[in-house]
Parts: structure tokens; C-alpha cells; sequence
């Protein structure tokens, strides 16, 4: 972070000053992500190697016995694919909600604005609110959604929601694609009206249809949002804590128990605070594993 | 022509009214529900339409728990959050966007990885650190734990509207004899404010809105947000009152919904800019 | 950075000692200018204030507790009690990371007595000898705080109450209506009766199938009614027997008399369904008295319990009692103010009321409580007096994971297991996935040998 030597021969007093001052602005922005995620980071790595009681913090080293425990366990790769279904499953709902939702704002509708401000609401209430909601409309006595399923004769029983497979990690994925599409419409709007209308009129002129135009005209030009869309929906879904844990708890058996579930239960449930930091470490091995892949691939298909 | 395009548009708003309506059909059912007489919800079957409405679980709510104080825990630490976060963040944008030195791009980059962290992976040592401090279950460390992830995204906002502030306004004031910090003060400030509104918006709402770090830091009412706070009051081995938890609900979210009635586009505008352009 | 990989290089030479894991966690790095001038430090500085947590805390609790409290600040000027609710689902958790942080509760009442035992056994309790000494030994019911004995012949804990948590709760209109004439007393009898009394949007049991501890606690129940056990006296994994596979059977076969939103039932739910008048029977503690009282009074008369049945004649009834504890963590400030209240809450001026807040729910261990007239004047103890009767009776004879029997020695490992949710597993496993009981079992038994060993 400091200024190298080698600019110095070509730099006046003044430019030198700058970048000083530069380094000064930004050293308070350092030395708190040192503090709260470097130093953390690395403290996390370090507890993985030690076996802790949580409510004693004592411990004793075991070195690389927890990875091997980890990955040698079933539950890390059950819990790897858990994670995986949620993630894939949501994230393919948000962006085919959120892209069609998006093309019929795009429209010229009544109360444009409104529609709009509803339909972003679920992304930016809290996880809780949304939570408690939906557990309410799921409610097996009570629910309005079993009530009307059985009124249109649907179904004839309540149906368990949240209690068994795959219901439960359906509802999950549905709860989820609610709650976070909302980013993808707007996004996705606001790349929508940039593009020039000429395109369109060319395209029909061409003797495209609806669905030609889509393809061939819009479908092109949002691929440059969705990919940073899907990049970072996909970090933030695979990391997701609050929606599931506060939903199904991992249930039933360990159907819904995505990876962070795992090492929350394992810290503070079990009482095993190093098996639990090995579990986030290897978590996170994955994640980088997975975005290196999507960058480099994403960077070779960019022209 | 004419007709079937008017059909066309009829069709365009009965489908997305039809399905905006859907999609604000749970909100709708919270609020709903609040207002509703606790011996109305437990009939069999459940009717829609309310045939009495209270204000009963409102009064209960903040009269009987220690709902506001909650709330009150809930408004500092968000505000704390973002006062912190925007101050640090402002400074370090600025720095990252007009300045040049070795590693800048680096830093950048870097800021976007921690995206990648989990707060899970964070939170253990995160704990520990605060034990250690002597700052546990107080709302000092969970404005520290919260940094993790709104200086990231604060910055990165920042940085993408700082950006867009025209260069040459800057050194028109630096020729006219400003020093580096008066031209930041008095010319990037002003411009980047909406920006700046923005990010603080998004700050306070995901500062509202954690439930993880609260869950883990914190076991003292003292220093218990809504999040938690209403969890562990409501939802009890003793009794779940659904309306008390809807009207509880509803009130976690009179931020949001101030935020959304009056600086809506300030939400929107953070969007198109730093979230997604990148 | 650099200090830190100095840190951890010496950490790693010097080998490390017990206690050095976390002595250099959280010391470096962070400035001392991010102590925001905040508000909100759980211990205040000047006037002495004492923590207290509960899991049982209704409103109407809450009210009797804040009148003992402010009899007890009013008698000890300066010093304050904080009343703050925990949960049964999410104690576990909390004093874990209290422990952990040093940020503990001065005091901790209505927890399971294994969690109590469990702590102590980690050296984090305060013995409470002296607490028991000062209320009066003579003064509680015989054995009372037997489940509190130690190994280093101590007590780490009080009873506050007892509960009879697992009662079979009935309607005797719906009972009359469906012509069932007697309570049931075996697994057949009740299978039947709930059979017979579903329908019309009513269901027969809410018995709970979800991944949590309710589920856990409860079907350990199910299965010393079979006849079984969790562990043997001296604590081997027992679980792999038929009584359990019994247990799972009936229980899988009761799954069509419970409503579908079950498979995530807790305390709250099942009490809450039972009560609205959804299901036939319930299974719960006393507090059902109190809560049809005041939510759904039009049953309020048709309500009456019985022991849970058994899987035949021949095996004796087997109650759930968690013995609501009292205990003190070690190590806290102002010991002394600590264990006055604690001693303080058991004197009849205040322990009546707050028994009396959820009566029947909470059963009093000191006979002269029982046998007091205020306590025996509340309407709802004299309306339900054969319950109330039965229920006392039930407790007293009850057990929990922590002490399955009287030969068994305490379990240290019972808080952790219920934690796990392992007992649960089983049951969703073998009830909602169809899995093998037998392999499953065995498969459950092996993580338990895991837990113990932990």
C-alpha cells in the first residue's frame, strides 16, 4: 500500500503528496477489514486445527484430524449437495420471475411506479418478517394457503408444507425465489430501457415475432447483467443462513440443512467450535473453487 | 391495428396487476392477519375476510414486551452501522476512484472477494475477538460485526458513483487554488450526495435486517435487536400468537416502508449504479 | 499481519497448552477509537444488578416474577434484577456463547436438571448447597433434589417445580361423542380413540414429529412406555432394542391421527392445537389448564388428563419430568445477592403467586407449598383437582434423559444429545422417510457413542 518506488523518478512533489493523501483516505477502510475479515479469516483457519469445547473455549490440537473427519464425512458431502439444490433451485426461479417480471414492467402499465415499489418490497424486508409470513400462510390448521387449495379442490387435506420431502425443500426454494428475485427485476429493468428501440423495429421488419424478438434482440443484450446477476445471487444464495434456518431448521431429518446451518449447529449446538470452523473453512474452499471456475469461464466466452 | 393493440396493453396490465397482486398477497396477509382477534384465526376453516378489526395486538405489542426496546436497540445499531460505515466508506472511495498508487486495483478487487465470505466463516473468531475486547453483547460489537459486510458493498456503491462524477469539476476547483480535500468537500460531496443517500439506505436496511451476528453476539436484552428480539419473545413453548407476531411484523417494517414511500428512488438508483453495473 | 503470523508461529512452536487456543484471539488488530460511545453494555457499573433467565415466561409469568422482584429490591436497596427469557429451543445455544464470553446470566431457573448436571460437570456451576441449606431441606418433598446430586457429592442445582410433561390430555365430549368410554391405558386403546375422534376437521394427536428437542424428549418417553431404555444404568448405548423399534412402530402408526403440519410441531404448536380445540388429545404439562382457561374457555369443562398409555398392562407408566432447575454459573459477580435471591424465590409470598401464574404447569416442590391454602384456594387448582393431584403424582415419579431411572447415574452428555436432535432424527427417519427401523437404530446408536465420547 505504499508508494512505490520505481513511480518516484516520474512523479512531481505534488503527485506524490496525492498519492499519500490517497493512501491516508483509504487506510481507515484497511485497517477495519483487517481487523473484522483478514484477521478473522485467518483465526478461523487457525481453530480449524484445534478441537474446542464451546462453552469453555478449551482446547487441544488435532491438527488436520478435523479436516479428515469432515471430509470423511457423510454429512459434508450430503449437506455440499443440499446446498447445491437450494442454490440452483432458487436462483433458477429468481432469474426466469425476475426476467419476466421485469419484460411486463417494461410495458406500459397503469401505476407503473406502484407496481413497481410492490413487487421490490419482499427483497428488502427482513428475512424474519418474511420467515414468520410465510410460516403463517404454510400453517398446517390454520393456513390460508391449504384453506384455499382445499376450497378449489386441489388437494383434500392440508398439505405439510414445511414438514417433509420434497415439500419442504421446495417451499424453501419458493420462500427464497420470493424473497431475492426482486434484485433480479431491477436489475434487469434498468438494463431493459437502455436498449435502443431501433434494434426492436430492425428485428420486426426482419419478421420476428414476440418470442423472435426476445431471443434474438433482448436476450443478447441483458447476457452482460444476467451473468453479474447470476454471480453474485449465487454467492449470496449459497452463503444464505437466516432463510433456511428460520424456515425448516434444517429439517426434516437433515433434508434442508444447507452448509452454514451445519456449522451454526455444530458451534453452538454441539459444542464443537472446531469442527465448526473447519466446516466454514471448507465452505468457503468450495466457493472459491466454484467462482474461479465461472470467472474463468466467463472470461473466455467474452470476446 | 388499433384495437388489438389496446387488447394487447389490456392483457400486459390484467397480467402483471394480476401478478404484482400475488406476489404482495403474503404482505397483504400480514397485515390482515394484525389486526384480526386472536379467537378469529383459530377457526376451522379459516375465513379471508375479517369480521372484526382491533388494534389490540399493537397495543399488547408495545404496552405488555419489551417490543420497543427492541426497537430502540434496533434504531441505533442501524444508524451506528451506517453512520460508521458511510464516514469510513466515503473517504475510501474516494480514495480508491481519484487517486493512484501502487495496489489501488488490487484493494478493489480484493473488496469484491470478500462478497465470497461467509458471515458463518467470520463469525466464530468474530466472537471470540469480541470476548476477548470485553465488547460481547453489547451493540458496540454488533456495529463492528456488521461492518463484514456493509463496508464491502458501502464501498463498492460508493465507488461506482463516485465514479460518476465528472473529472474536470474537480480540477476546475484544484486550479482555482483548492486543495485536494476542500475540492472533495466542496465539489464531490455535493454531487455524489445522491449516491451517498443511497448507499446509506441500503447500509441502514441490511444493518435492520441481520439476524445471524445478533443471533450468535448477543444474549442480553440490553442489547437484543428486533430481529432476534421478537423470535425469541414470540415464539415460545407456551403459546404462538400468530397475530401478535404479524402485528410485530408489520412494525419491524415501518422503516422500510418510510424509506419506500419517500426515497424509493434512492433504492432503485443504488441498484442501476454500483450493485449490479459493477 | 505480521504480528499475527508471529503469533500463530508461536503458538504452534510452544506446543500448545490448554488453556493458549484463544489467549492471542481478538487482542491484535482492532483500534481502540471503534469502541463506539454506545449504549447498551450488559453490565452496568454502579448499582448491582443480577441477570436472571427462564424459559417460562407467559405474560402472565412475567408479572408474577417483576411483583417478586420488586419485593426483592425493595428488601436489598441497590441492587436490581433484570428478568430476561430464554427458550427451550434456544437455550442450548445461548449459555454456550454466554460461557463462552463470560457474559452470564447471574442466574438460571426452569432449565431441564440435565442441563444443570451437564454444566457442572464442565466445572461452569456453582455447587448450591448452601442455597438448598438456607430454603430448608425439611422443607422440600423426600428425594426432591436427588437428581441435582453430583459425582464430588455436591448439588449443582434446586428443584424450582416439578412437570408432568408428558400427559395424556383429553375432550370428554369428544371422547362421548366418538363412545369412547374410558380413558385409554395402552397404545391400542389410544391408537383407537384417536381413530374414532378424527374427523370433521379434527385430528386425534398432536404428537410432534419435528427435527427439534420436543420430538427428542418426547419419544424417549415413547419408548421407556415400550419398555426400553436410551442408556443403561451406567450409561452404555442402549437404544438398539426391540422396545424401541415398538416404540417407532406405534408412533409411525399414529402419524395419520396428527395433523400434516406436525412434522415441525415444538412445544408451542402442539400445546397451541390441542387448546384451539384441532386435536382430540394432547400431549403437554399443565399449563393446558391455564391456556384453555383463558383462550378457548368453551371446552374449558370438557378437559381432563391421564398418564400417557403404555405399550401394554405389563410395563409400568414412565413420565417426563424435566425438574425445572435453579442454578447459579460459577465465577459471577455478587455471589452473595445471587444466592439470597435465588433462596429468596422459593418464600411462599412470592413462590405462590408465580406457581399460580400457569397453575398446575409448574408443581410446587416444597410440601409446605403444597399444602398451603392460598395455593390450594386458586380456582383452577380446585376446579381441576384430580388432575392437579394426578399430575403431582405423575411428576414425582418422573424422569428425564439425564436420569432414566433411579439406578442410573447421572448422564452429563443428556443436555448435548437433546441439542443434536439425534432422538428426533430417529423419528423422522423412520416415520416421515421410511427408512429401515433396525438400521436406523443402529445408525443412531453410533452417533450417540459418538456424543458420549465427544
Amino acid at each position: 500500500m505504499t508508494i512505490s518506488a520505481s513511480q518516484h523518478r516520474t512523479r512531481n512533489p505534488l503527485e506524490r503528496r496525492y498519492a499519500l493523501l490517497g493512501v491516508l483516505l483509504i487506510a481507515p477502510t484497511v485497517l477495519i477489514l483487517c481487523a473484522v475479515i483478514v484477521y478473522p479469516l485467518i483465526s478461523a483457519i487457525y481453530l480449524s486445527l484445534f478441537s474446542i469445547y464451546t462453552p469453555t473455549l478449551k482446547g487441544s490440537w488435532v491438527g488436520l484430524g478435523n479436516y479428515a473427519q469432515v471430509f470423511g464425512s457423510s454429512g459434508f458431502w450430503g449437506a455440499l449437495g443440499t446446498t447445491v439444490t437450494w442454490t440452483v433451485g432458487t436462483l433458477f426461479l429468481q432469474i426466469v420471475f425476475g426476467v419476466a417480471m421485469a419484460l411486463l414492467l417494461n410495458q406500459n402499465i397503469l401505476f407503473r411506479s406502484l407496481a413497481r415499489s410492490l413487487v421490490l418490497f419482499p427483497y428488502f424486508v427482513s428475512t424474519v418478517v418474511a420467515v414468520l409470513i410465510w410460516r403463517w400462510l404454510f400453517n398446517d390448521l390454520y393456513g390460508i394457503l391449504s384453506h384455499l387449495l382445499i376450497q378449489f379442490g386441489v388437494v383434500d387435506m392440508p398439505v405439510d408444507w414445511l414438514g417433509k420431502m420434497p415439500n419442504a425443500m421446495a417451499s424453501v426454494i419458493f420462500v427464497g425465489a420470493w424473497k431475492f428475485f426482486p434484485f433480479v427485476v431491477i436489475a434487469v429493468l434498468a438494463r431493459l430501457q437502455t436498449i435502443p428501440e431501433q434494434l426492436y423495429e430492425a428485428a420486426t421488419i426482419d419478421g420476428a415475432g414476440v418470442f423472435g424478438r426476445f431471443f434474438d434482440v433482448t436476450l443478447p443484450q441483458l447476457k452482460e447483467v444476467l451473468t453479474i446477476v447470476i454471480l453474485l445471487r449465487t454467492i449470496w444464495d449459497f452463503k444464505e443462513f437466516d432463510l433456511i434456518y428460520l424456515l425448516t431448521g434444517g429439517g426434516p431429518v437433515n433434508n434442508t440443512r444447507t452448509l452454514p446451518l451445519i456449522v451454526y449447529q455444530q458451534a453452538f449446538g454441539l459444542n464443537q467450535m472446531g469442527i465448526a470452523a473447519t466446516y466454514a473453512v471448507a465452505m468457503m474452499l468450495v466457493m472459491l473453487a466454484f467462482m474461479l471456475i465461472y470467472l474463468y469461464r466467463a472470461r473466455r466466452q467474452a470476446p | 391495428m388499433m384495437p388489438a393493440r389496446r387488447s394487447t396493453t389490456m392483457l400486459a396490465n390484467l397480467v402483471t396487476w394480476g401478478l404484482v397482486l400475488l406476489i404482495s398477497f403474503p404482505l397483504i396477509w400480514m397485515v390482515v392477519t394484525s389486526v384480526r382477534p386472536q379467537t378469529e384465526l383459530f377457526q376451522i376453516p379459516p375465513t379471508v375476510i375479517p369480521r372484526a378489526i382491533t388494534f389490540e395486538h399493537y397495543i399488547k405489542l408495545l404496552q405488555e414486551t419489551p417490543f420497543l426496546r427492541y426497537f430502540m436497540n434496533s434504531m441505533i445499531l442501524a444508524t451506528s452501522t451506517t453512520i460508521v460505515v458511510i464516514v469510513v466508506g466515503t473517504l475510501g472511495a474516494y480514495s480508491l476512484v481519484r487517486f493512484s498508487y501502487r495496489g489501488r486495483e488490487t484493494l478493489a478487487a480484493l473488496v469484491l472477494f470478500t462478497y465470497l465470505l461467509p458471515s458463518v466463516v467470520l463469525i466464530i473468531p468474530l466472537y471470540l475477538m469480541m470476548v476477548k475486547l470485553g465488547l460481547a453483547n453489547t451493540l458496540t460489537s454488533l456495529v463492528i460485526a456488521y461492518t463484514t459486510f456493509a463496508l464491502p458493498y458501502a464501498l463498492w456503491l460508493l465507488r461506482s458513483f463516485m465514479a460518476g462524477v465528472p473529472e474536470d469539476l474537480e480540477s476546475a476547483a484544484l486550479v482555482d487554488g483548492a486543495s485536494r480535500i476542500g475540492a472533495f468537500i466542496d465539489v464531490i460531496l455535493p454531487q455524489a450526495l445522491p449516491g451517498i443517500i443511497s448507499t446509506a439506505l441500503f447500509t441502514f436496511i441490511l444493518a435492520w435486517n441481520e439476524y445471524l451476528y445478533a443471533l450468535v453476539m448477543v444474549n442480553s436484552d440490553q442489547a437484543r435487536p428486533l430481529t432476534t428480539g421478537v423470535m425469541n419473545m414470540l415464539i415460545t413453548s407456551f403459546n404462538i400468537e400468530w397475530s401478535l407476531l404479524m402485528a410485530a411484523s408489520v412494525m419491524m417494517s415501518i422503516p422500510l416502508i418510510i424509506i419506500f414511500a419517500f426515497l424509493q428512488s434512492y433504492l432503485t438508483r443504488g441498484f442501476g449504479a454500483g450493485g449490479v453495473k459493477g | 499481519m505480521d504480528s499475527n503470523s508471529i503469533w500463530l508461529r508461536r503458538t504452534l512452536m510452544s506446543g500448545i497448552s490448554r488453556r493458549s487456543v484463544l489467549q492471542g484471539l481478538g487482542t491484535a488488530g482492532l483500534a481502540a477509537g471503534l469502541s463506539l460511545p454506545l449504549a447498551g453494555r450488559a453490565r452496568a457499573a454502579d448499582p448491582v444488578t443480577l441477570r436472571w433467565w427462564s424459559p417460562q415466561a407467559s405474560p402472565d409469568q412475567l408479572k408474577m416474577y417483576q411483583t417478586q422482584i420488586a419485593t426483592f429490591e425493595a428488601a436489598h436497596p441497590g441492587v436490581k434484577i433484570a428478568f430476561e427469557p430464554t427458550s427451550d429451543e434456544g437455550y442450548p445455544a445461548q449459555l454456550a456463547a454466554a460461557f463462552a464470553s463470560k457474559q452470564l446470566p447471574n442466574i438460571v431457573t426452569h432449565l431441564p436438571s440435565f442441563a444443570a448436571q451437564n454444566y457442572y460437570g464442565q466445572g461452569l456451576l456453582e455447587p448450591m448447597d448452601d442455597v438448598i441449606k438456607a430454603i430448608g431441606e425439611d422443607k422440600y418433598f423426600p428425594g426432591a433434589n436427588d437428581v441435582y446430586k453430583t459425582a464430588d457429592g455436591h448439588y449443582c442445582g434446586t428443584a424450582i417445580g416439578n412437570t408432568a410433561a408428558d400427559m395424556l390430555w383429553l375432550r370428554k365430549d369428544l371422547m362421548q361423542k366418538a363412545g369412547v368410554d374410558k380413558a385409554p391405558t395402552t397404545w391400542d386403546e389410544l391408537r383407537t380413540a384417536c381413530q374414532k375422534m378424527q374427523g370433521g376437521g379434527i385430528f386425534g394427536a398432536p404428537l410432534p414429529y419435528g427435527l427439534n428437542s420436543m420430538t427428542s424428549l418426547i419419544f424417549i418417553g415413547f419408548i421407556h412406555r415400550a419398555g426400553g431404555q436410551i442408556f443403561s444404568p451406567d450409561l452404555a448405548v442402549a437404544i438398539d432394542s426391540q422396545p424401541t423399534y415398538d416404540a417407532l412402530e406405534f408412533y409411525k402408526s399414529m402419524r395419520e391421527f396428527c395433523p400434516p403440519g406436525a412434522t415441525n410441531y415444538s412445544w408451542g404448536e402442539s400445546l397451541t392445537a390441542f387448546v384451539s380445540g384441532a386435536t382430540a388429545t394432547g400431549i403437554y404439562a399443565g399449563r393446558v389448564l391455564a391456556n384453555v382457561t383463558s383462550q378457548n374457555p368453551g371446552i374449558a369443562d370438557s378437559v381432563t388428563c391421564a398418564t400417557y398409555p403404555t405399550i401394554s398392562k405389563d410395563v409400568a407408566s414412565w413420565t417426563f419430568n424435566d425438574f425445572p432447575s435453579v442454578f447459579i454459573p460459577k465465577d459471577i459477580a455478587n455471589m452473595a445477592e445471587t444466592k439470597a435471591f435465588a433462596a429468596f424465590l422459593f418464600e411462599p409470598k412470592g413462590y405462590i403467586p408465580q406457581l399460580l401464574a400457569a397453575p398446575g404447569h409448574v408443581l410446587p416442590v416444597l410440601k409446605t407449598i403444597a399444602e398451603d391454602p392460598t395455593y390450594l384456594a386458586d380456582p383452577i387448582i380446585q376446579k381441576y383437582k384430580a388432575e392437579v393431584t394426578l399430575m403431582a403424582g405423575a411428576a414425582a415419579a418422573g424422569k428425564n434423559l439425564g436420569y432414566e431411572t433411579d439406578k442410573h447415574k447421572p448422564n452429563l452428555k443428556a443436555n448435548e444429545i437433546i441439542a443434536s436432535n439425534v432422538i428426533a432424527e430417529l423419528v423422522q427417519r423412520v416415520v416421515l422417510n421410511d427408512e429401515d427401523a433396525k438400521a436406523t437404530v443402529g445408525d443412531i446408536a453410533k452417533k450417540l457413542e459418538g456424543l458420549m465420547k465427544a
